[in-house]
Order: C-alpha cells, then sequence, then structure tokens
C-alpha cells in the first residue's frame, strides 16, 4: 500500500457491474414514484377545487333565475291619490288584479292564499314604477312581480310534487292554484337581475348582493387607501433607511408575526379600540375596512421588501455613482422597477381581505340591512358576513342564494389574482 | 533632455488630483486598506493592480465616497481632491459623486432610455438649462464614449437592449455626462468579449485628455496597455507606486516582481 502513491488512479471502473445498474435501476424507480406522488398531489388538489365549484355551481344556478308573474293592474286613481302616491292601496290593486284569474274564489282565506303566491315586493315594486312615472295612474298596466319563495321552489322543480302531501311545503290546493295561473301563461323565470339590485330582505325571492357588494366595496377601498401607502411607507424605510440594529430587527420580526395573527384577534382589537375607544359607529364599511387594512398592512410591507430587495444592488449603485441622493435612488429608480412586486402583493392582500369574514362579524357587519349604504360610514354587510347571513337563515330560498353569492365572490377573488399574475408578467423585468 | 525630464517631472508634480494621506478602510473589525498614501495625478490614467480581494476596488471607492452606501464600512484618513478634503462636512457627497464619475464591473444601465440614461445625472444635478442644452449635453457625451454613431437613431431604446460592449460605454458616458474631473473605473472590462475591450481601452485612451482616470483592472496586460501610472496593492498594502513601465519592467519591490511574474496571484 505504502509503495503505491496516492495520486495514481485506482484503476478502471467496471459500469456494466450488475450491483451498479441494480443500483441506477433503484435510482430511477424512486424518481418515478417521486413523479408519480407529485401527480397524483395535484390530481387530488384540481378534484377538490373541481368538487367545490361544482357543487357551488350546481346548488347555486337555480338563484340566478327567479320565477316572475306577468299581471295585468289596474291604477285605479280612487285607490292611489296623485298627490300622495306613497300612501296609496297597492297591495290593493296587486290583490284585485291576481284574484282575476280566480273569478270562481270567494272565500276570504283562499284569497288571501292566492295573493300570497306573489311576493310581498310586489306591491313595492308597484309603487316605484308609480312614483317614477305618475302619469300611469288610471292606467291599465302590466307588470312582472317575482312569485314568493315557496312557489319558486316549486317552479324550479325543488319541490317533488311526488312527496306525500302531509310532507310538502306546498299542499294540493296550492300547487293546483299555481298551475291555473301556469296555464294562463304568465308564468316565466327571467335572469334574476334582483340577485345584484337589490339589497338583503326577509324574502329570498327579494334578497339582493347589493348592500353587500358596495359593503365590500367601500370595505376594500378603506383598505387599500389606508394600507397601500403606510405599508409602502414602512416597507421603504425598513428596507432603504433603518439602521441595521436589534430595534429594526425585532420590528421585522413582529410584522412577520402580525402576519401569522388569525384575523379574529384584529376583529376584537378593532371592537375595542374603534368601536369601544373612539366611537366609531358599529357595521359601518369603513371600520371594516380599518380593520382588514390592520390584516393586510404585513402582507404589504413583506411583499414590498421582498420586491425592493429583488431591484439588484447594481441600480442602486450606478445612481449613487452618479450623484443621486438615497431618495432619489429609491423614488427614482428602485420604487419603479418594484412596482410589480407591490402591487401584486397588495392585490393579493386585498384580495385576502375581501374573502375575510370574522373581523367583520366582530364588529358587527353581519347585521340586517335592508337597504345599500350611502356612505362608508351607514351601516352595511359585505360580501362574506352576507354568505354568513344567508348560510344561516331558514328559509330555502336562501340555500341556492348562499352558493350563488360565493360564486360572486369567488368571481371577483378570481379576477383579483388574475390581475395580480397580468401585472406580474407584464411589468416584470429580468436582469 | 535631462532638463526636459526636469521640466516634465515639475509640470507632473504640479497637477496632483487626489491626494490621499494614511487611509485605512475597515469592514466591521476587519482592515480591509492598511496606512495607504497615494497621489493621482490629473490627465493621467492611473491602473491599480494587484491580485483578488487585496483592497484595489475598496481604495477606488474612497474616492467618490462610495464606502458610506455601505452600512459596516469605515474609512480613516485624509483624501483631498484639488487639495480639498473630500470628508469636508461642507462637501456633500451626492456632489463630489458628480464630480468624481464611476464606472462599475458589470455595465449597469438604467432600465430606462438609452438618452435618459445619459441625461439622469445632468438632469437631477440641473446642470441643463433648457431641452436643447440636455440633448447638447447628451450628444457630447456619447459622441466621447464612442457611442453616438451606433445609438444616434435609437435614442428611445432601451438601455439593457444593447450589448453589453455598447452598454458599458453608455455607462461611461453617463458617467462624463455631468463633466466630472475624475473617472474611476472598477475592472470596466472584466465582463466583456476581447473586441469589446479593446473599444474600452481605446476609449480610456481617449479620455486622459480631458479627466483623471483611475482604473482598476485584473488584466496585467490591460494596466501595461493604457496606464502611465501603476500601483499594486497586496493585501491592503500600496506595496508599490510608479510608472507604468518601470512597475512592470523593473519593479523595484519583490512582491510586485513575483506579482508580475506571476508567482503571487
Amino acid at each position: 500500500m505504502s509503495d503505491t502513491p496516492h495520486t495514481a488512479p485506482r484503476g478502471r471502473i467496471d459500469w456494466a457491474d450488475p450491483a451498479l445498474s441494480e443500483r441506477l435501476r433503484l435510482r430511477k424507480r424512486r424518481q418515478f414514484w417521486l413523479k408519480a406522488l407529485g401527480l397524483g398531489a395535484v390530481g387530488v388538489a384540481a378534484l377538490m377545487l373541481f368538487v367545490l365549484i361544482a357543487s357551488l355551481v350546481v346548488t347555486g344556478y337555480q338563484a340566478f333565475r327567479q320565477t316572475h308573474a306577468t299581471i295585468e293592474v289596474n291604477i285605479d286613481p280612487f285607490q292611489v291619490d296623485p298627490a300622495n302616491i306613497r300612501g296609496g292601496n297597492f297591495d290593493d290593486i296587486i290583490e284585485t288584479a291576481i284574484l282575476a284569474y280566480f273569478p270562481d274564489v270567494e272565500a276570504p282565506g283562499e284569497q288571501r292564499e292566492i295573493v300570497r303566491i306573489l311576493s310581498d315586493g310586489a306591491e313595492f315594486q308597484l309603487r316605484d314604477r308609480v312614483l317614477d312615472n305618475p302619469e300611469l295612474i288610471g292606467e291599465r298596466v302590466s307588470i312582472t312581480v317575482p312569485l314568493s319563495d315557496p312557489y319558486d321552489l316549486l317552479n324550479k322543480g325543488l319541490i317533488d310534487r311526488t312527496t306525500p302531501e302531509e310532507n310538502r311545503r306546498l299542499k294540493d290546493d296550492q300547487i293546483a292554484r299555481f298551475d291555473t295561473l301556469a296555464e294562463a301563461g304568465i308564468i316565466s323565470q327571467p335572469l334574476n337581475t334582483a340577485l345584484i339590485t337589490n339589497a338583503d330582505s326577509r324574502f329570498p325571492e327579494l334578497a339582493g348582493l347589493k348592500g353587500a357588494l358596495v359593503g365590500s366595496f367601500y370595505a376594500l377601498a378603506t383598505c387599500f387607501l389606508l394600507a397601500f401607502p403606510v405599508g409602502i411607507g414602512a416597507a421603504i424605510y425598513l428596507e432603504e433607511f433603518a439602521p441595521k440594529n436589534r430595534l429594526s430587527d425585532l420590528i421585522e420580526i413582529n410584522i412577520n408575526n402580525l402576519a401569522a395573527v388569525p384575523s379574529v384577534v384584529f376583529g376584537l382589537l378593532a371592537l375595542a379600540v374603534f368601536i369601544g375607544w373612539f366611537g366609531l359607529p358599529r357595521s359601518a364599511p369603513f371600520v371594516g375596512g380599518m380593520t382588514l387594512a390592520l390584516m393586510t398592512l404585513p402582507t404589504i410591507i413583506i411583499a414590498t421588501r421582498a420586491a425592493l430587495k429583488a431591484v439588484p444592488g447594481s441600480i442602486r449603485e450606478a445612481a449613487l455613482g452618479v450623484g443621486a441622493s438615497r431618495q432619489q435612488v429609491v423614488f427614482q429608480h428602485v420604487l419603479p422597477l418594484a412596482m410589480p412586486g407591490i402591487l401584486t402583493g397588495t392585490i393579493i392582500g386585498l384580495a385576502q381581505a375581501l374573502g375575510e369574514t370574522a373581523p367583520l362579524l366582530l364588529i358587527g357587519m353581519n347585521a340586517f340591512i335592508t337597504s345599500a349604504p350611502e356612505t362608508p360610514f351607514d351601516s352595511a354587510t359585505a360580501l362574506p358576513t352576507q354568505i354568513f347571513i344567508w348560510a344561516d337563515s331558514p328559509e330555502r330560498g336562501f340555500v341556492s342564494r348562499t352558493s350563488a353569492a360565493i360564486l360572486v365572490l369567488l368571481t371577483f377573488l378570481v379576477t383579483m389574482n388574475a390581475l395580480a399574475i397580468f401585472l406580474r408578467s407584464r411589468f416584470e423585468r429580468r436582469w | 533632455m535631462n532638463d526636459m525630464r526636469m521640466t516634465e517631472r515639475a509640470r507632473l508634480m504640479q497637477d496632483i488630483k487626489i491626494s490621499a494621506r494614511d487611509v485605512n478602510v475597515y469592514y466591521g473589525a476587519t482592515r480591509a486598506i492598511n496606512d495607504v498614501s497615494i497621489d493621482i495625478r490629473d490627465k493621467t490614467v492611473t491602473a491599480f493592480i494587484g491580485p483578488s480581494g487585496c483592497g484595489k476596488s475598496t481604495f477606488l471607492r474612497c474616492f467618490n465616497r462610495m464606502n458610506d452606501t455601505i452600512e459596516s464600512a469605515r474609512v480613516t484618513g485624509t483624501i483631498e481632491l484639488d487639495g480639498r478634503d473630500i470628508h469636508a462636512p461642507d462637501l456633500d457627497p451626492v456632489q463630489l459623486r458628480a464630480r468624481v464619475g464611476m464606472v462599475f464591473q458589470k455595465p449597469n444601465p438604467f432600465p430606462k432610455s438609452i438618452y435618459d440614461n445619459v441625461a439622469y445625472g445632468p438632469k437631477i444635478h440641473g446642470l441643463a438649462a433648457s431641452k436643447a442644452d440636455l440633448d447638447d449635453i447628451v450628444e457630447r457625451a456619447l459622441r466621447r464614449a464612442a457611442l453616438w454613431d451606433e445609438s444616434k437613431d435609437r435614442l428611445t431604446a432601451s438601455g439593457t437592449s444593447l450589448s453589453g460592449g455598447q452598454q458599458q460605454r453608455l455607462c461611461i458616458a453617463r458617467a462624463i455626462a455631468t463633466e466630472p474631473e475624475v473617472l474611476l473605473m472598477d475592472e470596466p472590462a472584466s465582463a466583456l468579449d476581447p473586441i469589446a475591450t479593446a473599444q474600452i481601452e481605446e476609449l480610456i485612451d481617449e479620455l486622459k485628455e480631458n479627466y483623471c482616470v483611475v482604473i482598476v483592472t485584473h488584466s496585467m496586460q490591460q494596466a501595461a496597455r493604457v496606464s502611465q501610472r501603476t500601483a499594486f496593492f497586496h493585501l491592503g498594502d500600496l506595496v508599490e507606486y510608479g510608472d507604468t513601465g518601470q512597475i512592470f519592467t523593473n519593479p523595484k519591490n519583490e512582491r510586485t516582481e513575483s506579482y508580475i511574474t506571476g508567482r503571487i496571484g
């Protein structure tokens, strides 16, 4: 051994050695399994997503249509005083119009049953129409009004006519009356625009998402206006100007931890501070936006710092080298280059905020409010809290509406994420 | 002959542009430059050579106070530009860097148009009176950087769309657009191919007519080709400083000779 120098080759390797080829085979097999497992994981994820979307669509698609009846109403000047339209007897007008299809019915109880086929909102719809066009008084007009929830379900096939009568929501005579109207050809099932144009209601056929959409918009706008400048400011200071010492390390750790704090905690904080101490109104989208801003702030700070860090040092050196001040380096070179990354992070943060429910529940944004907010300080709901309210409601019509609202929320989230991806790919620079 | 050399020397003695005395640079507790004193002549190319990590780039960055931007770095000693201390409290590093331009190892044009790259320095220092004036500054700088003919038809194209050699000439144009007195070059050709390198070297030779050029280089051939004065650094010390011809043919110091002949480095 001692006579062979350590620099000499150890001899030719026999690559045909079965032990070596066995090893190679084993390596290939492991790689195959790794790929198979990865593919399986992707498959499971895709399947879950498909099941989620499919179940929402299956239960939710019915809510995008609403059964309506088109009836001829006689707007009698004796019932509606042109000087006081709001005080008009619109319920009587509707009642007369619908009872016209049942000339034989005399009993008041049965008449009441017939009127209940139409939604309680019918008279208000008529009133609003007359308020807009007072010249309709004295005219005979046809108006399309929604049917009440049980008849809507019946028309959509969600109430099974073969179920024994005692277990059925609608009895035989109620179904018979509906069929009379259907034979008269006045039943239609148009697109349910009320889902977007109406605010919340006790009656599923009248309930819509307008209040929630406007509430969410105000809350997100407030959140963006607060979190975006503050987040970018904090990130720029921490990344570009702050001395690297214990204090800045501590701040950094705290910001990272803040991003992991459960959202319900931010809700409690907002309840105690914004509403408890500062006496801001409950249920207001402005307060909701402030709460969401607390949550979004760490996300934006972290994303902005990462984007600033990703700008190569050579650009900073180049700018410093021609005599740019630190402030000029940051605002004229680094920030514009980091902007796509910052915007991506911000949009993802806002998308997260849009779907956040718990903190909004705590500040009372799950109140029952039947009109859309006029200002960010009016009471309102938000999309996720509206879903929460509807999911909690006993009326069966809300089942499909809950799914429909989830689909609306998901549409917004997907749109926002797509925008983030678009911005990233459109403006991203490679060095 | 002898008389001429004497007058020549006297002229050069008066033309000291940068004068450094007992300069030390520390990175945290590490000392990167040890008591370096050097006088750098105006309208001359001075080359800093030495093995990797010898501190030549660090020392170069003292002249425009770029080391200020590194948090852990600390510079002691005095450096005078035209007899004025560059660390004087009334001298702003931002203005100093306009007077002492710098070209970096890797071409680093801003991801903006060629025009904006060159115009940036004059703009931030308010050197152009009008748009026409700025156009003139940009054209002059690009001409002196030998880039005008290639770029005059596409001044709005991105600086990053140029080739490596063109990018480096753009960086030189950007550096000279503020009419600096000194041009610092930190291995300006090390990321370039031989043809681009030759162009840059030719350019450096022309630039010395108007500027005091200090160039850090790894390549001894490059130092021999472009410089009139050479300083050899080793382990943070200025080992030898003299006329380039003398350093390469007749080094006085043993360490210099070892490096020149390839025994250390």
